[in-house]
């Protein structure tokens, strides 16, 4: 039945070359190969009104970093994670793992917050915030000092090696680990008692998990600040990809006014612009120079782009020098752009639904975790059945049942607790009904019930324990069982 | 390379982290059991093991995901 001549598979005549692909002359690797190959991006350093902001961050999120493990808080250290005793002390406030909501709280907060200042202009916690772009600024400067700037790099890089180029790259090194050890320091410092881990460490006492966290966090550290870079942004972060989910025609992004701009083209200073058909842009390749994540911000917006203004910064000095008007680069909405709105007209497009929308809800969320950070009992109870026996017979022909309660004192003094039952008319608490919990402790304590016999039916019957802490005027009922058997 | 490297690396490093404060919320260390024995060693031990493993599986599921979306010309001409 089959004709043999007829081919089972569809052969398609293209030629197949095992050949190694060659690249058209003229073209570079980019182009051709999917990944693309990784050039070394020097930036040049820049100073203008973003670059002022984005050091003035720089300062003050380190200064918070580095400095809150130092605050103390009466007797301790004022921000402490303490994991070995699994306690979280926040100033005044000590949370228990069991606080769990509250971390989930600032996780949304954040989250929201992002959302909301991306929505009115952009990427502005990766230009001026992001540890990421923190420490690539600080390490940036620090590589400015031993070896100088954009220029200087390239060329002592691809020169041969000698005894300068040795040494300043050895103390941008020394300054580099210096500086990666001390956050790493820092990072731990938030785990461990700061004051304790800095006489650990003069005198080189430390425990193992210590070392090996400081050394982790330093190495991460002086890897993405030192070496990755904008790669990071580029190929690790996912915020970069889904931001533009948050924006508008109306969120304030760093745009290169290209009607203004174009033609593109060097000219003589004293040329008179009029009659050259050229735009402002003198195509010096400085915003590209600047760039940290090396794109050229005239090709339109770009993922890469982490918004940090540096292009705007160089710019503006060389719209200055020409005496052109500053703003060939600046932060302008789609819609500004296009209808020709001055910076007033622009900024009442901030307030509109989206960002109104993103607002009311991170109200609502921060609201309603300040509410409950306030009502918080500063005390937890867990009651848990006792697995040995369902129920028995105590002396005098009671029926008793068996629980375990934890009482967790989550403030920072002992507190007396009375421990007390009800649900049952005649049920008791056969136990010791008083107990006192040291300050951030928390103890189980087991609690005995007896009813006397035929003081209620045979079956399962809802009681309630309620823990009163006098001390401080509250109260936590907890619901549990109590089983009569047949 | 470098890059794929990268794909399976960080994501999982992040949600390593998620896991591991999602599991030591409600997990202590100390109340668990290792084949019916208690662990011997601190809890800070088991954080930092904890992230690892974590780490590392949540790795392995990255890879995998990067390894079945090879393309079939891909495959065919992996020298493998």
């Amino acid at each position: 039945m089959s004709d043999s001549k007829t081919p089972s598979k569809k052969v398609i005549p293209i030629a197949v070359s095992t050949a190694p692909i060659e690249l058209p002359p003229g073209a570079d690797a980019e182009m051709v190969s999917l990944y693309q190959a990784h050039k070394k991006i020097y930036p040049r350093s820049v100073t203008g009104l973003f670059s002022r902001w984005r050091w003035i961050l720089v300062f003050v999120t380190q200064i918070f970093f580095y400095g809150l493990p130092w605050l103390e808080w009466g007797q301790r250290q004022a921000v402490l994670f303490d994991l070995g005793a699994r306690r979280f002390y926040i100033f005044g406030l000590v949370l228990y793992p069991q606080d769990f909501i509250y971390l989930t709280g600032i996780l949304v907060i954040s989250a929201y917050s992002l959302f909301l200042f991306t929505a009115v202009a952009g990427r502005l916690w990766c230009g001026y915030a992001c540890p990421q772009t923190v420490y690539t600024e600080m390490f940036l400067w620090l590589e400015k000092l031993a070896e100088g700037d954009r220029s200087m790099r390239i060329r002592r890089d691809a020169a041969p090696w000698t005894i300068e180029k040795f040494a300043r790259k050895a103390a941008k090194q020394f300054m580099w680990i210096t500086l990666a050890l001390w956050t790493g320091f820092t990072f731990v410092g938030y785990f461990t008692p700061i004051h304790l881990l800095a006489t650990e460490f003069i005198t080189w006492d430390l425990g193992s998990w210590e070392i090996f966290w400081t050394f982790f966090y330093a190495f991460a550290t002086w890897g993405n600040a030192g070496f990755m870079r904008e790669q990071v942004c580029k190929y690790m972060c996912p915020y970069a990809r889904f931001q533009s989910a948050m924006f508008d025609k109306d969120t304030l992004i760093v745009t290169y006014d290209t009607e203004r701009g174009e033609p593109r083209g060097a000219r003589s200073k004293k040329a008179d612009l009029s009659t050259l058909n050229l735009g402002a842009c003198v195509d010096c390749s400085l915003c590209v120079q600047v760039c940290p994540t090396g794109i050229d911000i005239r090709n339109g917006l770009q993922y890469e782009c982490i918004g940090c203004g540096a292009c705007a910064d160089v710019c503006d000095t060389v719209m200055d020098k020409l005496g052109y008007a500053r703003g060939l680069v600046k932060y302008t909405t789609e819609h500004a752009l296009e209808q020709k709105w001055t910076s007033a007209q622009t900024l009442r497009h901030v307030l509109r639904p989206r960002v109104l929308i993103y607002t009311a809800i991170l109200g609502v969320v921060v609201s309603a975790m300040a509410i409950s950070l306030a009502l918080r009992i500063p005390f937890k109870v867990d009651v848990v059945r006792d697995r040995g026996s369902l129920a028995r017979i105590a002396e005098g022909g009671k029926i008793e049942n068996v629980f375990r309660i934890q009482v967790m004192n989550a403030t920072e003094a002992t507190q007396h607790f009375h421990i007390s039952v009800e649900g049952l008319p005649e049920l008791k608490v056969a136990s010791e009904t008083d107990v006192v919990i040291e300050s951030t402790q928390s103890r189980w304590i087991a609690v005995n019930l007896q009813l006397p016999y035929d003081g209620a039916p045979a079956g399962s019957h809802t009681i309630h324990f309620k823990i009163d802490a006098p001390d401080i005027g509250k109260s936590v009922t907890e619901k549990a069982v109590f089983i009569v058997p047949r | 390379m470098k890059q794929k490297i990268m794909w399976i690396v960080w994501p999982s490093f992040l949600m390593a982290g998620v896991m591991e404060l999602l599991v030591f919320a409600l997990v202590d260390p100390q109340d668990m059991h290792w084949f019916g024995h208690a662990f011997e060693i601190s809890r800070q031990a088991v954080y930092t093991l904890g992230f690892f493993v974590f780490w590392f599986v949540i790795a392995l599921s990255s890879a995998m995901t990067l390894f079945l979306s090879l393309p079939s010309n891909e495959v065919n001409q992996s020298p493998l």
